[in-house]
């Protein structure tokens, strides 16, 4: 990035190579809409190019990177208010010798867990999405979203006990 | 030990990111806080089932558009390289613009002044001379034309002249004298209001008087005696009064006027 942030954007396609695919699942998980997710993505990489003057190589990338994500989905939602669509199915297949019955029941329970996860607050459904599934450490994640490390694990922690009790109102509601 | 702390720790041990010595801490709080035990438990396995959701790939058309959109902005940076060069050498702030223009006016002026050479002057004043010269022979010229407008015309270059030239007094004061045009001949009379000191004007312009029909022109040689203060209108000025023949208004304006050269006198 510091190069691009010296005016060689020939390698922001080196950085796209590397990125692309994280980012993407970012805006997936959080928006669950493919197209929309795509596009948000090439707009971060647009904007890392138009605010490459903001980096500064002593910061993280990541947490840079992601901040300018953040931007972007907050616009997005400033200009269209989207629901999160359910997956049609979830697939199984991988999961070892599993009888059609236990597979049928992991597959319900993914989709619960896909619901109470699309069922959270934006801000508790992102950070359990920067930490769970994008990987980033409790410092990053701090810096992402403007918090103290411990801050950011109370969060964390919050989030991921909200979701459960989503998921533990959605198996009952199933069962009844 | 705090719930509050454990409740970090819980977070910290779901991302590998727990050390050894805080991992055996957790592990005693936990033996004594069944309410904390519960809770590593349960969100525990709602952490680890998370991991068997779907894992989703973006299309192969969102690589294709993003490499053709930076192909195309480097091609458009390529072209535009040094405007963005030098667009990024102007400050964006309002009150560093205004220094810059200011010290850019200044270091201007300042180069003007020193780099004018002696002779600079003498040329300036040439081309000035040569300028009056100009407009000299076009008021002239004009003053000749057969249209009254064109003779006003070189009635308002008259007026622009800094100074006049004896040629061009010459020209204006045959102009009130003989011009038929009765606009011609006030603009002549106005443009003659700059040289009203030199008595040879005022001599003539007084004998105009005498002879004009106008009573526009009248009025307006008669404002320009009483604005001259020249005491040898005071005659024609008399005359002009008693004259039966003279528009009343124009006898009136006569009078008034011969009441103020004498009270000046």
């Amino acid at each position: 990035m510091v190069a691009v942030s010296r005016g060689n954007l020939a390698s922001m396609s080196e950085i796209y190579q590397h990125r692309h695919s994280s980012l993407f699942r970012f805006f997936f998980r959080l928006t669950g809409r493919q197209t929309v997710a795509e596009d948000l993505t090439h707009e971060v990489f647009l904007r890392m190019i138009r605010y490459r003057h903001t980096y500064q190589s002593g910061d993280g990338f990541e947490a840079w990177m992601y901040r300018i994500a953040r931007n972007a989905f907050a616009d997005q939602l400033k200009k269209h208010r989207f629901e999160t669509p359910a997956p049609e199915d979830f697939d199984t297949a991988d999961k070892g010798a599993l009888t059609p019955f236990e597979s049928a029941v992991k597959r319900q329970e993914l989709a619960l867990l896909h619901r109470a996860l699309r069922e959270l607050p934006d801000d508790k459904r992102e950070l359990i999405v920067l930490s769970r599934f994008q990987g980033l450490s409790y410092e990053q994640i701090g810096q992402i979203v403007g918090c103290e490390t411990g801050t950011a694990k109370v969060r964390v922690f919050r989030a991921v006990k909200e979701m459960s009790g989503i998921f533990l109102a959605l198996q009952k509601e199933k069962a009844s | 030990m705090m719930c509050g702390q454990a409740k970090e720790w819980i977070a910290a041990s779901w991302t590998g990111e727990l050390d050894e010595a805080a991992e055996a801490k957790l592990r005693r709080h936990l033996l004594s806080c069944p309410e904390c035990a519960g809770e590593m438990s349960q969100l525990g396995g709602v952490w680890e089932r998370m991991a068997d959701l779907p894992t989703p790939e973006p299309s192969q058309a969102m690589r294709v558009r993003w490499e053709s959109t930076l192909e195309s902005l480097m091609a458009n940076r390529k072209s535009t390289s040094w405007r963005f060069t030098l667009a990024s050498l102007w400050p964006e702030r309002p009150v560093w613009q205004a220094t810059i223009a200011a010290s850019c006016l200044v270091l201007g002026l300042a180069a003007g002044m020193l780099l004018q050479k002696p002779g600079d002057r003498r040329e300036i004043a040439t081309l000035r001379e040569e300028i009056a010269s100009t407009r000299e022979m076009v008021a002239l010229s004009l003053l000749q034309q057969q249209s009254a407008t064109e003779r006003l015309r070189g009635v308002d270059y008259t007026q622009r002249m800094p100074s006049m030239e004896p040629q061009v007094v010459s020209a204006l004061i045959d102009a009130v004298q003989h011009d038929e045009n009765v606009n011609v001949r006030l603009a002549a009379i106005d443009a003659l209001g700059k040289v009203s000191r030199d008595a040879k004007v005022r001599q003539s312009l007084t004998h105009s008087l005498a002879a004009e029909q106008s009573p526009m022109v009248q009025a307006a040689l008669i404002d320009y005696a009483a604005d001259a203060g020249d005491p040898h209108a005071s005659e024609t000025l008399q005359r002009l009064s008693q004259r039966p023949d003279v528009n009343p208004a124009v006898r009136q304006r006569a009078s008034k006027a011969l009441s103020e050269l004498t009270r000046y006198r």
